[in-house]
């Protein structure tokens, strides 16, 4: 067996693996760092496959940023684990249904496409760029899907700063830039006056 | 066989060759702090040790190491140990792609810098963990801070980056470098000067250093993530901590002040001379003066509080980087500066 | 327009080298810092530091017995016993010091009629058990053959303000 497909099969076990005990694991911290471990063996497959750039791009968007905030927030929640697991017996159908439902989608597709073997990307010469393949191909054939899905991205950006951006009246908070602002003048008044004793 | 064999040697032997330098440059940069500290403060620093306090950095590694480490009582054992490797293997992994010369790089690989930028983001997670898996208040407070402290200036630095990027038209480290060849004025400080600051600024805060080290701050919450660590744990949050800021100045040299190219090219006597060549002690001679700037700032400048961090990441340093990215794309557009 | 001036030259950081210009200078000053064990300060002649006790010229002990400084020890530090000796001259056959006890402040030295119990300027000086803590008769008077060239020399330099 080639040693790229050992690597492969090495990189795939993991992801597998990972994300299923993403959903399986009690501790929420705990699923969510088998999901930045699912999403790192996604980038090294991505990288198998001569997308480095996309595969950097993952590591960095997902990982770097995105699951930062993830954790960050589940380290601060105060889940509880019973009244989690309360209402399972009621939404089992619901749940059994889309369920059912995908794996049906998951098994027609690989019927109608069989388990054909994808053969690897042909290696490019020394001074391809994957780089600057990707963006010919973004900012030319699909400028306005590229355009829309920027400007979609804008509006949920505004969109989720105006929901919870509010004035709260009652909080007392410092503004710096007037506080670094505030000069002598303002603040301080020099006045002549006569000290006690000197009037007798 | 034999074949991919010694190329998995020779590919260990480069590495080794970039590790072990970095890992001497981390304990000599420790010695580097405490003499700056100390002259700033008007003290003399370590000079006990050795001649000039010299081998003083190995033997704060041998107490280091034959300290007992301690993991605190309901503390995740396995990420508790985890977290300091974890905060370390990114900062040693980005050096892979770092160009010390034109023929020096262990991985010149196209997307270099988006590389750097992924690896440096993920440090945070040894520091949030560890932070975490204390079961301490200080440490997760300070973990916390740490998250919400990088999230918030990896924009401002990857911003800054995209000026670069935008001027030199590639990823790739060694071709971003040999697009400012030219002489001193060429270099991308020039033209970039207010995403140069912001970045080193933004560095300086991604690496949790004074000004920015709220995610330790001593005064408030002890030592930050780091205070239930001690003997070799303590000494690995260290040692990526340090690899981190000379990684930091290594980019910036490379990015804004033309890596390995000398100062003195493109002048008319110097230039021609051994002075006017580049190589690699012209990219160590910078990243040492970028070293030198984090202990500068830190003897100089008082903490910042938390939410002024926030605002100057936020408030000043976004909105100016993408004021001049715009500027850059106009140099670009107008053929100044390379393009 | 005053609001655009104050933004640019916060912009410039301008207190920001003003305070980098000043860790400059004070880093390249001159450090006066000494390497201790290597280089001392300079010490005075009233210097109070470890006891001693003295001897004439002729090696014989000064100290009476007259337990002059174990009165006026603040810290009941000195510990005197004495008897007569067969010349029919009273000395003592105790002279303890807890170095533990004295704060030394001096008042042995200056009530001795007879300058026997000084305080050296030996400031350097430790013990490894506990039970070292109370230096014996024996222990002064070598401490103060030990040293009796500084200790005069000192008494001598001090004499004129005495």
């Amino acid at each position: 067996m080639p040693i790229i497909e050992i690597i492969f099969y090495l990189f795939s076990t993991v992801l597998v693996l990972s994300a299923l005990s993403v959903i399986t694991v009690g501790n929420a911290i705990h699923a969510v760092l088998f999901l930045i471990l699912s999403f790192f063996s996604a980038a090294c497959i991505w990288i198998l496959l001569q997308a480095e750039f996309l595969a950097i791009t993952l590591v960095l968007v997902y990982v770097g940023a995105v699951m930062v905030l993830f954790l960050f927030v589940v380290m601060m929640l105060d889940i509880n684990v019973t009244s989690a697991k309360e209402g399972f017996a009621r939404y089992l159908p619901a749940g059994v249904l889309v369920s059912l439902a995908m794996a049906v989608q998951l098994f027609l597709v690989i019927w109608t496409r069989g388990m054909e073997t994808v053969p690897m990307p042909a290696a490019e010469g020394e001074d391809y760029s994957h780089t600057s393949a990707i963006g010919e191909l973004l900012y030319s054939e699909y400028l306005y899907a590229f355009e829309i899905a920027a400007v979609l991205l804008l509006v949920a950006i505004i969109a989720a700063i105006s929901l919870t951006h509010r004035r709260r009246p009652e909080t007392k908070y410092q503004d710096p830039s007037r506080q670094v602002r505030v000069k002598r003048e303002e603040r301080l008044r020099i006045i002549k006056m006569k000290s006690e004793g000197e009037e007798g | 066989m034999i074949e991919q064999l010694t190329t998995l040697l020779w590919t260990m032997t480069k590495i080794t060759m970039i590790v072990l330098p970095v890992t001497i440059g981390v304990a000599y940069f420790t010695y580097f702090e405490r003499k700056v500290l100390g002259y700033m403060h008007s003290r003399r620093g370590p000079n006990r040790i050795g001649p000039l306090g010299l081998l003083q950095p190995f033997a704060d590694v041998f107490k280091m190491l034959f300290k007992e480490v301690i993991v605190p009582t309901n503390a995740n054992k396995f990420l508790f140990l985890l977290a300091p490797l974890l905060s370390l293997a990114p900062a040693l992994a980005a050096w892979a792609v770092v160009p010390f010369d034109d023929w020096l790089v262990l991985a010149d690989i196209d997307a270099g810098l988006l590389m750097i930028l992924a690896l440096t983001s993920l440090g945070v997670y040894g520091i949030l963990l560890g932070g975490w898996a204390s079961n301490s208040k200080y440490a997760l407070l300070g973990g916390l801070r740490a998250a919400a402290q990088t999230v918030s200036y990896e924009i401002a630095m990857g911003f800054a980056l995209v000026g670069v990027i935008v001027l030199s038209g590639t990823l790739n480290l060694t071709a971003i470098v040999e697009a400012q060849a030219g002489n001193i004025f060429t270099w991308y400080w020039l033209p970039l000067l207010p995403l140069f600051v912001i970045y080193f600024v933004s560095g300086v805060a991604e690496t949790n250093r004074a000004p920015f080290d709220v995610a330790e701050g001593e005064s408030e919450i002890v030592a930050g993530f780091h205070v239930e660590y001690s003997g070799a744990g303590f000494a690995v949050f260290f040692l990526a901590e340090y690899a981190n800021m000379i990684l930091v100045s290594a980019i910036a040299a490379l990015l804004f002040m033309g890596g390995w190219l000398s100062p003195f090219a493109g002048i008319p006597v110097v230039g021609e001379t051994i002075l006017g060549e580049g190589g690699v002690h012209w990219f160590l001679l910078k990243t040492v003066v970028f070293c030198f700037l984090f202990l500068w700032f830190r003897a100089t400048f008082p903490r910042y509080r938390y939410d002024q961090i926030m605002r100057l990441g936020w408030k000043v340093f976004i909105p100016i980087t993408i004021v001049w990215i715009m500027v850059a794309g106009v140099f670009r557009v107008m053929g100044w500066f390379g393009g | 327009m005053q609001a655009v001036t104050r933004y640019l030259r916060s912009l410039m950081l301008l207190e920001l080298f003003q305070g980098l210009a000043v860790t400059w200078r004070f880093g390249t000053a001159p450090k006066i810092t000494l390497n201790y064990p290597e280089e001392k300060t300079p010490t005075s002649p009233r210097y109070r530091g470890l006891h001693a006790l003295r001897r004439y010229p002729n090696g014989e002990e000064r100290c009476i017995a007259c337990k002059l400084c174990e009165a006026v020890c603040p810290a009941l530090a000195i510990t005197i016993e004495s008897h007569n000796r067969d010349d029919n001259t009273r000395r003592t056959t105790r002279y303890d010091i807890d170095l533990f006890k004295c704060i030394y402040c001096g008042f042995c030295e200056e009530s001795c009629p007879v300058d026997s119990i000084v305080l050296t300027d030996i400031g350097e000086y430790h013990m490894e058990d506990k039970s070292e803590k109370v230096v014996d008769k024996q222990q002064l008077l070598a401490i103060g053959d030990r040293f009796e060239e500084s200790i005069a020399a000192n008494r001598a330099q001090d004499a004129r303000y005495r």
